[in-house]
């Protein structure tokens, strides 16, 4: 399949095609998966199955190239090795001078950490890596409970698939002209944390109870939750900051509107705003907002209107001939732009779900990214909901706000920060 | 499982104080229970080195003013530390940046050292010896490099062809100039385009479709 002096090689999907221009030591569009063992990991098993499942997964081993009009992947020969987490979470992992993989293995105590670039994959891919890694390493890890029949996953993509750019799959006419910018929104201001380290703080809770009181509210989990965000952060704010509107963005995945079985990038986002100026500020109305906001923005029509809009970049002539240079330019002040217009981020990665037989090997998965500003990922594995707060700033009033008003509606929270003490 | 009562949430691990609001604690810490590794905040290592060249390099350019400024008799020397000095730093910063793609680096360097032999050339009353002697050495020499730093680390084809064939073309260029009749010395322009076009041949023949490949993915849109 591979030959010397023929690599296989990739565009970047439409999605990553913004990330390296807007990569730095700042944000450093790296995100994290994690799985939570109920025993220390061990090292060596976690290797090897690592190795099968880069065997499954080949274009992880990929690493990315600047060409003369975009950057692309093209698959090497290097192996990615475990080690043991020493190192600040979410550091940057692409160098245009220096060649390295777009992702990295750690373990730490029970915990299992996997980092990819955006580049290669978004929350749902990486999902189904962490899956396969997990899967292999217990099957290894207790031979003897497997052993008559082994649980399969349900993943079962061939690797085109897997290596799929959907985006295109789903672009079909010329985009819509762009909408005209909304009011910038409210930002987070506060002292940042030396050497752009990022402050994690993560929340576990059962989701029964999550489930209860937003099922008492008449939303979903995510609708819910982002409205608790959003009050959380009106806490905090300054009475002369309130005449700009809290805006959240919420990645959508999209393979739960178009089917795809892609482990690359397919999602876009929505935003979701609320204006304290001009309407009242109970849990209840911001809930009631958050809900209808989600169900006018996710619909099939809507949401193939942002691919379209999305794939604009790539299906523009004039823009595909500017030079990767300019290029990085001109998206790194498109992205400035975008930026104002959002306070924080609120990302579901979803449900992970492992064969039933394996259930009880593990305690929690979990995600987080390293956003410039805010942002929440969500992610649940069983009864085990667990909200992990990313950003760069030394305070955690939104957090405190946050996770406070979850324990004044009954639910059970239990914390765990990176940085447990910051002056 | 420690717990805060101000803010009504269990603790994970053994963070001395609350995270949420940096309050007290009671129960029982659990000091395996930690999951993030403690990492404390300290400079970059090599730092010492990087401030104590840099704090050199400016007490030296600072007394080169000085001169300069002092000494009318010795102006040009003053100068040439201080440009001296600039294309040190500039040569070495792009090495160290670019040390993990080696050919990256050398084409880096050639292009960089290409102008500086240029701009020292005119600096000094253009004599021309830049363009007869200096580039179509290095060219010459560079190109071999390549090849052999490609030969000793096992690079890949991708890794190499690009940087390789960028170089080939810069060797044609003094060839080039020696047939528009800008340059005096015949020997040096001459020898750097034959071994330019032999390496292109042997690109060509031995490594065509890498080469094709290579072009198709850096090139396309
Ligand atoms: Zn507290």
């Amino acid at each position: 399949m591979k030959y010397a002096g023929f690599p296989r090689w990739s565009r970047l999907d439409n999605a990553a095609k913004i990330f390296p221009s807007n990569s730095s030591a700042k944000d450093s569009k790296v995100f994290r998966f994690f799985c939570e063992l109920r025993e220390p990991v061990d090292p060596q098993i976690l290797q090897s199955a690592l190795d099968e499942t880069v065997r499954q997964f080949p274009f992880y081993c990929s690493v990315m190239k600047r060409g003369l009009f975009w950057n692309y992947l093209e698959d090497s020969s290097l192996r990615p090795t475990v080690s043991l987490e020493n190192t600040p979470p979410c550091l940057s992992l692409y160098s245009p001078d220096r060649k390295g993989l777009l992702f990295r293995v750690f373990y730490f105590g029970r915990r299992i950490n996997l980092e990819i670039y955006h580049v290669l994959t978004d929350g749902t891919g990486a999902a189904q890596f962490l899956c396969t890694l997990v899967h292999r390493y217990l099957l290894e890890k207790n031979p003897k409970d497997f052993s008559d029949s082994p649980p399969k996953l349900t993943y079962t993509a061939s690797h085109s698939q897997l290596w799929d750019d959907s985006f295109q799959k789903y672009y079909e006419k010329p985009p819509l002209p762009k909408p005209a910018l909304t009011r910038s929104a409210y930002r987070l201001r506060g002292e940042r944390l030396p050497e752009n380290r990022l402050s994690i703080v993560e929340g576990h809770m059962p989701v029964d109870a999550l489930l209860t009181c937003s099922r008492a509210r008449g939303v979903t989990v995510t609708e819910f939750l982002t409205a608790v965000l959003i009050c959380a952060i009106h806490a905090q704010m300054r009475l002369r900051d309130k005449a700009r509107p809290v805006v959240i963005t919420v990645p959508v995945n999209l393979r739960n509107y178009f089917p795809s079985e892609s482990a690359r990038n397919f999602f876009t986002t929505i935003n979701v705003g609320y204006d304290f100026s001009r309407r009242p500020d109970d849990l209840d109305a911001v809930t009631a907002h958050v809900h209808r906001c989600f169900r006018e923005n996710l619909t099939e029509k809507r949401l193939h209107e942002r691919i379209n809009a999305l794939c604009f970049l790539e299906h523009n002539i004039p823009l595909r001939l500017v030079p990767l240079l300019l290029k990085d330019w001109i998206l790194r002040t498109a992205a400035r732009l975008a930026d104002r217009q959002a306070t924080a981020a609120f990302s579901n990665v979803g449900k992970v779900t492992m064969p039933a037989e394996m259930e009880r090997y593990i305690h929690l998965f979990g995600a987080f990214t390293s956003p410039d500003k805010m942002q929440a990922s969500v992610c649940s594995f069983q009864n085990r909901y667990v909200v992990s707060f990313a950003g760069p700033f030394c305070s955690h009033d939104v957090e405190r706000a946050f996770f406070r008003s979850l324990v004044q509606m009954g639910i059970d929270v239990e914390v765990a920060a990176n940085l447990p003490y910051v002056e | 499982m420690r717990y805060c009562e101000k803010c009504g949430v269990h603790v994970i691990g053994s963070p001395p104080c609350c995270p949420l609001c940096q309050g007290p604690l009671t129960g029982e810490a659990d000091g395996n229970g930690n999951v993030y590794p403690d990492i404390p905040f300290a400079g970059r290592p090599h730092q010492l080195l990087f401030r104590l060249l840099a704090l050199g390099t400016v007490i030296a350019m600072v007394l080169c003013t000085a001169a300069f400024l002092c000494l009318p008799e010795h102006r040009v020397a003053a100068l040439s530390g201080i440009a001296g000095l600039a294309s040190g730093w500039l040569t070495v910063g792009i090495a160290f940046k670019k040390r993990g793609r080696p050919l990256k680096a050398v084409f880096w360097q050639v292009c960089v050292l290409s102008i500086l032999v240029l701009a020292w050339d005119h600096g000094m009353g253009w004599r021309g010896w830049s363009l007869n002697y200096v580039l179509p050495v290095l060219y010459t020499c560079t190109m071999l490099a390549m090849a052999v730093i490609a030969r000793l680390l096992h690079l890949r084809p991708s890794d190499y062809l690009l940087y390789l064939l960028l170089n080939i073309l810069l060797g044609l260029i003094p060839l080039v100039l020696l047939l528009c009749g800008l340059l005096r010395t015949v020997y040096p322009a001459v020898i750097c385009a034959a071994v330019s076009v032999i390496f292109l041949a042997v690109l060509i023949l031995f490594e065509g479709p890498a080469l094709k490949g290579e072009l198709l993915r850096r090139l396309h849109l």
